[in-house]
């Protein structure tokens, strides 16, 4: 009976001791860490395992912004420093793309647009703007069925001069929408603007991507704009 | 252009319509109003086709790499805040 009783409670208690175990080494592995509780290093462990997994996504974001190799890459070295600094108060389970996207916006927008010291080109695309714009034009298709096809084997360099030439503020939209995937809400966060602006700057954006677009194909000599055999070049006429 | 005011009343609110089934901002049942509607409408199915093909063609030229030495960079400046905020 002694033995027993001296003896019942020794499993009991190595049960708990696993238990716990069990417990610290679920709660370790996983994002839930209350991040108060994190260690500098845990902190910069959790960061670089994240956040460095959009590096190549960033990149191509910012190469979008500062039109440069360089500058890009300055760019984002930029946006993770200060994302980092700022890690702590980044929720976890929230959209993290979103944020560190939000982040390099701002960065760019504070460090390349002031060095560019080009005007912010508010209030040309407020909704009643873009209401009215809409109503004036009639949607030029821009692009003819033939056309598709060329477009769709336009060189990578093409579609970039196009995306490039574009507005900043519509091609950021059309940036963060058509090619991020992100939806309308998510896209107006980053960009910091009411998501009614973001859908103006999209539509006007997409139109003129498309009128770009169809450009490009037309001078790749691909679909109908080839009818300049019919029209013969002003300078062999007057010979 | 068939029945395509289902849709919107002129080109631009059609192709805003088609911009918002694309981008997923539409409710389930407007959705679906769209869907049944380009099933059989082949001029908004042909503007349904340029719009996707333009995605995929922008969404594919926009693909770029980070340059090898850009990640260690990052993480060599994120090990000099460390050591800075250790300080302060």
């Amino acid at each position: 009976m002694g033995v027993l009783l001296a003896e019942s409670p020794a499993p009991s208690a190595a049960r708990l001791r696993v238990d716990l175990a069990v417990m610290t080494e679920h709660i370790q592995g996983t994002d839930t860490v209350p991040v108060a509780n994190e260690t500098e290093a845990q902190r910069r462990e959790r960061f670089e395992r994240d956040a460095l997994q959009y590096v190549d996504q960033l990149y191509s974001a910012a190469m979008r912004m500062a039109r440069n190799p360089a500058d890009a890459e300055d760019l984002v070295q930029e946006a993770y420093t200060k994302a980092y600094s700022a890690f702590h108060q980044y929720k976890p389970g929230t959209n993290l793309k979103a944020w560190l996207y939000r982040i390099l916006t701002n960065t760019y927008i504070n460090l390349y647009r002031k060095r560019q010291r080009e005007p912010l080109r508010t209030g040309t695309d407020t909704v009643e703007d873009w209401q009215m714009a809409k109503s004036a034009e009639h949607t030029p298709q821009g692009l003819r069925s033939a056309e598709v096809e060329a477009l769709d084997h336009l060189p990578d360099s093409d579609v970039k001069n196009a995306l490039q030439s574009i507005a900043e503020e519509f091609r950021l939209a059309v940036y963060f929408v058509d090619v991020e995937g992100f939806p309308y809400k998510d896209a107006a966060e980053i960009l910091g603007v009411p998501i009614g602006t973001v859908m103006s700057r999209l539509h006007r954006g997409r139109k003129q991507l498309r009128e770009l677009l169809a450009d490009y194909a037309h001078e790749r000599g691909i679909g109908p704009a080839q009818k300049t055999q019919g029209a013969p070049t002003p300078g062999a006429e007057k010979k | 252009m068939g029945d395509c005011h289902s849709l919107g009343d002129c080109d631009d609110n059609r192709i805003v319509r088609l911009y918002e089934y694309l981008d997923g901002a539409l409710s389930l049942k407007d959705l679906n109003e769209v869907k049944a509607h380009l099933e059989h409408c082949a001029e908004c199915a042909e503007e349904y086709d340029l719009e996707c093909i333009i995605r995929s063609v922008v969404r594919r030229s926009c693909q770029e790499i980070a340059p090898d030495t850009l990640k260690s960079k990052i993480i060599t400046r994120i090990s000099e805040i460390r050591v800075e905020s250790g300080h302060a």
